[in-house]
């Protein structure tokens, strides 16, 4: 039923963008005004943001809002605020933003050149490429070999893009969402499933058997993910920086990236020196 | 920060490609499956009304079944349900020719042929019971009786709610990405993730779907004109 409302809601978002008159108010002016930052973010991209078994909407992307661009949201305008959710989806979370729907993407989000045309992106806070995930004994190994293979990709995603690019050969089908594509790949509908291979691994973990299931192939894609906010609104960017950049500084989000993708978290997934070494080198000096 | 429109979108690039693309797969699937709805929604709508209990019953079953669980479910149990119940080759060769599409196709077709059972039901049981024991006793046998005079008057009356049920089989189809059917909608998403503009494809998309059925309801607006009933029907507009 989601997926429906989803189509039905990003309809909606169109005509009312269309009408006309939308407030020309910044995003912190607003925040300030409703004393809310609502972020739009993912139901099923676990470690990132998803729905756990509590049923309590979680991760890693959601932390890093709570824990570290919130706190300097409060301290510049001196008061508490609340984080409201929303779910955002790949085709909806341009128009979410841009109708003022939402105030920052928070999920799995890449930050590609096409997007910034629309939207501006903080700084990038986790590094992934693309992979493919395959059932245990099958003979595919990465984008060479899937020419004439039926593909599963997420819809709206970049993965999909390269591989019309790179592999026209290969039957891409395009899922709107993750559950359905592994559901296919489950089945065998499908011979692989693409998608960044940290949401990958997140899958696998979850998966009812993790062991028959493996994560194949180099990056194909280079996937840098960044928070996503309306364009032209430098200050509500700075602080959104400011936060992830204290976080990193302080250590607080690689607490946070052990707590999700350690050795005892939802997906591990240990964190190259490479990336560490990214990630540092974006904090500007104070 | 106001939203910047930037139509060239569409017609640069691959966009207009996709959207015919989408066009002639949102049209295969709608079709085929009206062709399946009206065989269905005919056989069940005239079952329904027959003199013999079992019959009613089966067609009842079928109407109540197929049409109150949403058309969603239809499209993941034609697709995720069905296959694992066919014998491993013809699912290997339906997967490798299309799966989705005759799958998408299916759920439409059977979940609108209930919804037009009940339309044709509603033809049927307008028409004066006297027709059908005129029918009956100039020699017809029940089926000759339904075949050569009941239904045929029944379509003649029904053309409008038909026309509706029609055009919501066509915009129903978009349903389908869900189960990565290509058509018309999933490619104004397409032109999205590629342009990241997604008001001016979903504009887009809206224009075909309106042109579309507007299109379709003024030649069935010409078919009901044609073929009304002189004396049954009072002629509008």
């Amino acid at each position: 039923m989601r997926r429906v409302l989803t189509v039905l809601s990003t309809l909606g978002l169109a005509l009312s963008v269309a009408a006309p008159a939308l407030a020309q108010q910044s995003t912190l002016e607003k925040i300030n005004q409703t004393g809310v930052l609502t972020i739009g973010t993912r139901t099923a991209s676990p470690p990132f943001a998803f729905v756990d078994k509590q049923n309590e909407w979680v991760g890693f992307s959601i932390d890093l809002v709570e824990q570290a661009v919130k706190p300097v949201i409060e301290r510049k305008l001196g008061k508490p605020i609340r984080v409201e959710k929303k779910e955002s989806t790949p085709p909806t979370r341009i128009p979410l933003l841009t109708s003022n729907a939402v105030d920052l993407i928070a999920g799995t989000m890449t930050d590609t050149r096409a997007r910034r045309e629309s939207v501006d992106f903080s700084l990038t806070f986790f590094v992934t490429g693309a992979q493919f995930l395959v059932k245990r004994n099958s003979p595919i190994k990465g984008i060479d070999s899937i020419a004439g293979k039926r593909v599963a990709a997420q819809q709206g995603s970049t993965n999909a893009k390269i591989i019309r690019e790179r592999m026209p050969t290969a039957r891409l089908q395009e899922f709107p969402d993750q559950p359905a594509a592994f559901q296919a790949l489950a089945q065998g509908q499908v011979d692989a499933y693409t998608n960044d291979g940290i949401q990958l691994y997140g899958l696998r973990a979850k998966a009812p058997k993790p062991g028959d299931w493996k994560v194949v192939g180099d990056f194909f894609s280079y996937e840098p993910y960044g928070m996503a906010m309306r364009k032209n609104d430098s200050d509500f960017r700075h602080v959104v920086n400011v936060g992830l950049m204290e976080a990193i500084e302080s250590g607080k989000y690689f607490e946070l990236y052990d707590k999700w993708f350690g050795p005892k978290g939802e997906t591990p997934y240990p964190l190259t020196p490479e990336n560490k070494r990214f990630l540092i080198m974006q904090v500007v000096p104070k | 920060m106001r939203y910047e429109f930037r139509w060239e979108v569409l017609w640069s690039g691959q966009s207009g490609a996709w959207l015919l693309q989408g066009l002639l797969t949102t049209l295969a699937i709608s079709s085929l499956a009206w062709l399946l709805a009206a065989g269905l929604g005919i056989l069940s709508g005239a079952l329904r009304t027959v003199p013999w209990k079992p019959l009613r019953a089966v067609a009842t079953f079928y109407v109540e079944f197929f049409r109150n669980v949403p058309l969603l479910v239809w499209m993941f149990f034609w697709y995720f349900g069905v296959p694992p119940l066919l014998p491993q080759v013809a699912r290997e060769w339906l997967f490798d020719h299309g799966a989705e599409f005759w799958a998408g196709m299916f759920a439409l077709g059977v979940y609108h042929g209930a919804r037009m059972s009940e339309v044709i039901r509603s033809g049927i049981q307008s028409i004066p019971k006297t027709q059908f024991e005129a029918a009956v006793a100039m020699g017809l046998t029940t089926f000759q009786a339904y075949r050569l005079v009941i239904v045929p008057i029944a379509l003649r009356l029904i053309v409008p709610p038909a026309t509706s049920e029609s055009l919501n089989l066509l915009k129903n189809s978009s349903v389908a990405l869900t189960i990565s059917v290509a058509e018309l909608t999933f490619q104004t998403r397409q032109i999205e993730t590629y342009t990241a503009r997604a008001i001016e494809a979903l504009t887009a998309g809206t224009v075909v779907y309106l042109a579309l059925c507007v299109g379709i309801a003024t030649i069935m607006a010409r078919v009901e004109r044609r073929f009304a009933i002189p004396g049954l029907i009072a002629r509008g507009g």
